[in-house]
């Protein structure tokens, strides 16, 4: 087995850990600091697929953006942010639901070939220059639609609504 | 040169996105629900940067692109779902989903 996939096995671990972690944990801080973790996690899975500028945004946007918008929710939502959440049960269906989605795309993909295959790496210098060339439009609609969800979260929040 | 298994990385995603379903169905918390849907979500974008880094031409590049929006579209999402939470909490001083029922029959 190869450093790569030694590494690949190690982040998947630490991801699917930190991802169950971040939903059953009693306090929702503690959510947050598991679902950080989970963030950098999936970032360094994007540098071991030689995609670095993913990496990046990964961390700027995911680890460091959402993660302390979800903490700033948590303290305007709560008078005290360390109390702890009701207790939820795992639910027999969902978690029922949750596996068989596992199982039918594990199957699926049982037919891809098993064998290792070399990762390509692209310059970020080439991704930037498709970013505004051929997909252009989609960064375009990705502004807009930023443009009126952010028009609409202060519509949302503001004070002296009726 | 680095090589892997895609099939690994496809069970990943799958993992990722059944603990993210399960996290959306049991949650009553809306701020656990947002976050069980970031853990799907990102499940999806992984998907788009497996099938363009193993696949030919320039496929890896498009898989890449895509993922760019696809993270800002997400980072969209949390900020209209947190100003439903602060809303969901004015309204109704509590932001369990369970007793955000005004639609209901």
């Amino acid at each position: 087995m190869s450093l790569e996939e030694l590494a690949f096995l190690a982040l998947a671990a630490v991801a699917l850990f930190t991802g169950v972690a971040a939903l059953l944990v009693r306090e929702l801080v503690h959510t947050i600091l598991w679902i950080a973790v989970f963030f950098v996690d999936i970032s360094a899975i994007y540098f071991l697929l030689e995609a670095p500028f993913l990496g990046v945004l990964q961390l700027g946007v995911y680890a460091g953006a959402v993660t302390v918008l979800l903490l700033f929710g948590v303290m305007l939502t709560r008078k005290r942010i360390f109390s702890r959440e009701a207790v939820t049960g795992i639910g027999a269906v969902p978690l029922a639901l949750a596996t068989v989605t596992f199982i039918f795309a594990v199957t699926a993909v049982g037919e891809l070939p098993q064998a290792a295959q070399p990762v390509r790496a692209y310059d970020p210098s080439l991704l930037s220059e498709a970013l505004f060339t051929t997909y252009g439009p989609y960064l375009l609609l990705l502004g807009l639609v930023m443009m009126g969800a952010v028009a609409g979260a202060i519509y949302l929040v503001r004070e002296g609504r009726e | 040169m680095t090589a892997l298994p895609l099939v690994g990385f496809l069970a990943l995603s799958s993992a990722l996105f059944a603990v993210g379903l399960f996290g959306i169905l049991t949650r009553r918390n809306f701020i656990l629900v947002l976050i069980a849907i970031e853990i799907a979500m990102n499940a999806a974008i992984l998907n788009f940067v497996y099938f363009g880094a193993f696949s030919g031409g320039t496929g890896g590049l498009s898989g890449q692109a895509i993922a760019v929006v696809l993270i800002g579209f997400a980072a969209t999402e949390v900020a209209v779902g947190l100003a439903i939470v602060l809303a969901l909490n004015r309204l109704k001083g509590t932001i369990n989903v369970a007793q955000a029922n005004d639609l209901k029959l």
